[in-house]
């Protein structure tokens, strides 16, 4: 189901009203009504699928359950790795088995061995798999490494493992985080419900106007590379920057938006990435709830910074290369991983990596310095130079529109696809960043203003901007659906 | 507590926020305006006289334009009167020719106005028509059309000669009639959601099709593969239908014209007007031989430049026609 569907419209409401009007009372059938709403979310897809879900929640139940008991010994190793492989497995199956073959079948052909592609199957990938056996692990992880005792409680794990609002796009929960509030009893909060809901609207602009009016030019420019010219590429590259931020956090700001209806703060996963002064920053503002995952769980065990420099390196491009992974089956993904990792390096080794983990742009002042206004315009650059590789199709592709810039480099204004004036556009982002910049500090707040009537006319002109930007052609899918 | 408070100020907000956004639509006209319909005592569908106001296309109000319905209940530049003295066109056809997507003053009639001296053209266009409403109307106003010198029907044959007898459609203005359609038009964010077709989904809930799998990626106007021999089943009926108009209102071939795309017409069909000797006047190769577009953003219909075309291709046909030097 997706949450900019009518289907959604209909069962958000209903559930909303069974879990505060009839469940109220019993947080057992709260959580129950979770995982009864979850599946049939979930199951609104693929009802197929829903026997993964169970699978991993059972597994990691048990075998969390089993860590804890055997803490001292090394058994706890050994269901830990259980864990890691059974869920990595799936994901390897499902996500990564075709991948690995033909990658496999296409070395061998380098070194002149033809091998027939016999192996390859016919498999869907089931969404949001990348984002439940992720955190069903996390579960396992801190267990194993004492910062979590496990829950008896198999109802509330199931509710934790297959909460709906992020189940299939994030943001990646810790059970420290989530599990504990599926624990305990929530009470309807006035401000908390308000708020959710001014989040799932800001989300819903994100998605509907920014990423849907977006998605047929960059699609268009995408798909005809070798007939534009280098102005139309570099266009289409920055508005993709545009559209898949506003799809992934406009998903995350309604999931986030949607818990805290039911009582449930979830973490935040994005913090206005597109203000970033380096390539460091940028990652705690991106997908901030993967990059966090990866540094507790494989960038710290590695010994994270705390080993020698040359260590810490390749424990920077090891998880920036499983992080490419992570996103999809194919070695562009990878090589945007290496993009990243190549241009995090140098700021790690000046140690510039942490400087501003704790401010934003223009912290104390109205306008930003001349200073930070070329830090962010060189980081949106790197960024957005290699979300080439993030969204074209293969990596020859990639480059043939690497190529195609530099071969062709000349202006000419583009036409919209379905003729469409592009002005509109334009100042559509320049609003967008505009605003984006005035809330900047605080991305659970998006409207912030003191006064009702100013709340009001955003409110309307929000609404008005999904319906001026409306186009009931385009394929209403979230990107992030494919990992 | 919270919940009553968070339920009343939810709404409240809502029904605010909606006032707000109505107020905008109409300041920025974002809405269309349908002028009423009725059925004629001749059982002709048409508009109430004397409407005027602004037909609107597009989300952001990419095309704007002022109708103007006459006396006769067209939009229309000019009232319809009709003398033997006079040369008249009558150009009859659907919403390409009702024009509500262009100023009712820069018209296909008023292009061939400008184009022909002292002829007058009487664009007799309303949305919706196929070809059984348009020889239905020249029958019932056959003392008009007496008068009128040449009469040209435009015709899309993919959906113009479905029947083969003319009812008056009475259901579709009762309905239009009706209590939330009337709701709909008064209240103009639900007539600008209902152009841009983001009420299409609460459309589809009514009629029970919401739950179906979601259209993915782009419609397009591609018509699906049919075989030669359902195409020559098809051809035959359509010939059929046109043949039983004829046969129930009659067909002066020495004034009546076809006005049609070629491309988009049957070669059959083509062959059954040259070995009738019904004339028609093909557009195609003019939009095809057209670096420009010829149809609106947001829309299929012909944009001013593709009316131009069409202006064009029918006064050179009326010229060639009756060859008097008097319409150069």
């Amino acid at each position: 189901m997706l949450f900019n569907s009518l289907q959604y419209l209909i069962f958000l409401p209903t559930v909303f009203i069974l879990y505060w009007f009839v469940f109220r009372k019993n947080l057992k059938l709260q959580n129950l009504l979770i995982i009864t709403a979850s599946y049939v979310f979930y199951g609104w897809w693929d009802w197929r699928f829903l026997f993964l879900i169970l699978f991993s929640t059972l597994l990691d139940f048990f075998v969390g359950q089993q860590i804890f008991k055997n803490l001292e010994t090394k058994k706890a190793r050994y269901w830990l790795w259980l864990s890691v492989i059974c869920n990595v497995g799936l994901l390897g199956f499902f996500k990564y088995f075709n991948f690995f073959i033909d990658s496999f079948i296409e070395m061998f052909s380098l070194f002149g061995y033809e091998i027939k592609s016999t192996w390859t199957l016919r498999i869907i990938l089931p969404v949001g798999i990348s984002f439940y056996t992720f955190q069903t692990m996390s579960y396992s992880f801190d267990i194993y490494y004492k910062k979590l005792k496990p829950t008896n409680n198999f109802i509330s794990f199931a509710a934790f493992v297959a909460f709906f609002p992020q189940l299939v796009a994030g943001p990646i929960e810790r059970a420290s985080n989530l599990l504990r509030q599926i624990n305990s009893n929530r009470t309807f909060n006035y401000n908390q419900a308000s708020g959710g809901l001014k989040l799932i609207l800001w989300g819903f602009f994100k998605k509907l106007v920014i990423a849907d009016s977006l998605a047929p030019i960059v699609d268009d420019i995408f798909a005809n590379y070798a007939s534009y010219p280098a102005s139309t590429l570099i266009l289409g590259v920055c508005l993709f920057s545009f559209q898949v931020y506003g799809d992934f956090s406009g998903y995350t700001d309604i999931a986030i938006g949607t818990a805290k209806l039911f009582g449930i703060e979830l973490m935040s996963n994005f913090k206005f990435p597109n203000f970033s002064r380096n390539i460091a920053e940028y990652w705690q503002r991106w997908h901030i709830s993967l990059s966090t995952w990866f540094r507790h769980y494989l960038y710290i065990p590695m010994g994270g910074s705390r080993v020698s420099k040359l260590k810490s390196v390749r424990n920077i491009i090891v998880i920036f290369l499983v992080s490419g992974l992570w996103h999809g089956a194919n070695w562009t993904f990878v090589f945007w991983g290496a993009i990243h990792a190549t241009l995090y390096i140098p700021v790690f080794l000046m140690g510039r990596n942490r400087i501003y983990a704790h401010n934003v742009i223009a912290e104390n002042s109205w306008l930003p310095s001349v200073k930070e206004i070329l830090q962010v315009t060189l980081t949106f650059v790197l960024v957005t130079f290699s979300r080439i590789f993030f969204r074209s199709p293969s990596i020859t592709d990639a480059f043939a529109y690497i190529k195609q810039i530099s071969a062709d480099f000349n202006y000419e204004s583009y036409v919209h696809p379905m003729g469409y004036r592009m002005l509109d556009f334009y100042v559509l982002i320049g609003i967008f960043v505009c605003y984006e910049y005035i809330i900047r500090k605080d991305e659970r707040n998006p409207f912030n203003s003191k006064y009702l009537f100013v709340r009001l006319l955003i409110y309307a002109l929000v609404i008005l901007s999904i319906l001026l930007f409306y186009d009931d052609g385009v394929n209403r899918s979230f990107i992030y659906f494919q990992f | 507590m919270a919940m009553r408070k968070f339920i009343l100020k939810t709404v409240l907000y809502i029904v605010l926020i909606l006032l707000i956004v109505e107020v905008i639509v109409r300041a920025l006209h974002l809405y269309t305006e349908d002028p009423p319909r009725f059925i004629d005592e001749y059982g002709v569908e048409k508009r109430v006289p004397n409407n005027k106001g602004y037909a609107v296309t597009g989300n952001r109000n990419q095309n704007y334009s002022k109708f103007s319905i006459n006396d006769a209940g067209f939009n229309s530049h000019r009232q319809f009167t009709p003398t033997a003295g006079k040369f008249e066109i009558a150009i009859v056809g659907d919403s390409f020719i009702e024009g509500f997507h262009q100023d009712y003053y820069n018209s296909i009639g008023k292009k061939i106005e400008d184009k022909l001296k002292n002829v007058e053209v009487y664009e007799y266009g309303y949305a919706g028509y196929d070809l059984a409403n348009q020889m239905h109307l020249v029958s019932a106003y056959k003392e008009d059309f007496d008068k009128i010198d040449e009469i040209i029907l435009y015709l899309n044959y993919e959906s113009d000669l479905e029947r083969g007898d003319y009812e008056p459609n009475y259901d579709r203005i009762k309905m239009l009639k009706s209590t939330p359609f009337k709701i709909r038009d008064n209240i103009k964010i639900l007539a600008y959601g209902s152009k841009i077709g983001v009420l299409e989904p609460l459309k589809r809930l009514v009629t029970g099709k919401s739950f179906e799998e979601p259209n993915k990626g782009y419609k397009t106007n591609e018509v699906e593969g049919i075989s030669t021999e359902e195409q020559k089943v098809i051809d035959l009926q359509r010939i059929q239908n046109f043949k039983s108009l004829i046969n129930l209102y009659g067909f002066d071939k020495t004034k009546t014209s076809l006005l049609l795309d070629s491309r988009k017409t049957s070669q059959a069909f083509l062959e059954f007007c040259k070995n009738n000797d019904i004339h028609y006047i093909d557009f195609a190769q003019e939009f095809k031989n057209s670096k420009r577009s010829t149809i609106l953003i947001y829309d299929w219909h012909w944009n001013n430049h593709g009316r131009e075309l069409i202006a064009k291709v029918i006064a050179s046909y009326i010229q060639a026609k009756r060859k008097d030097s008097s319409l150069d």
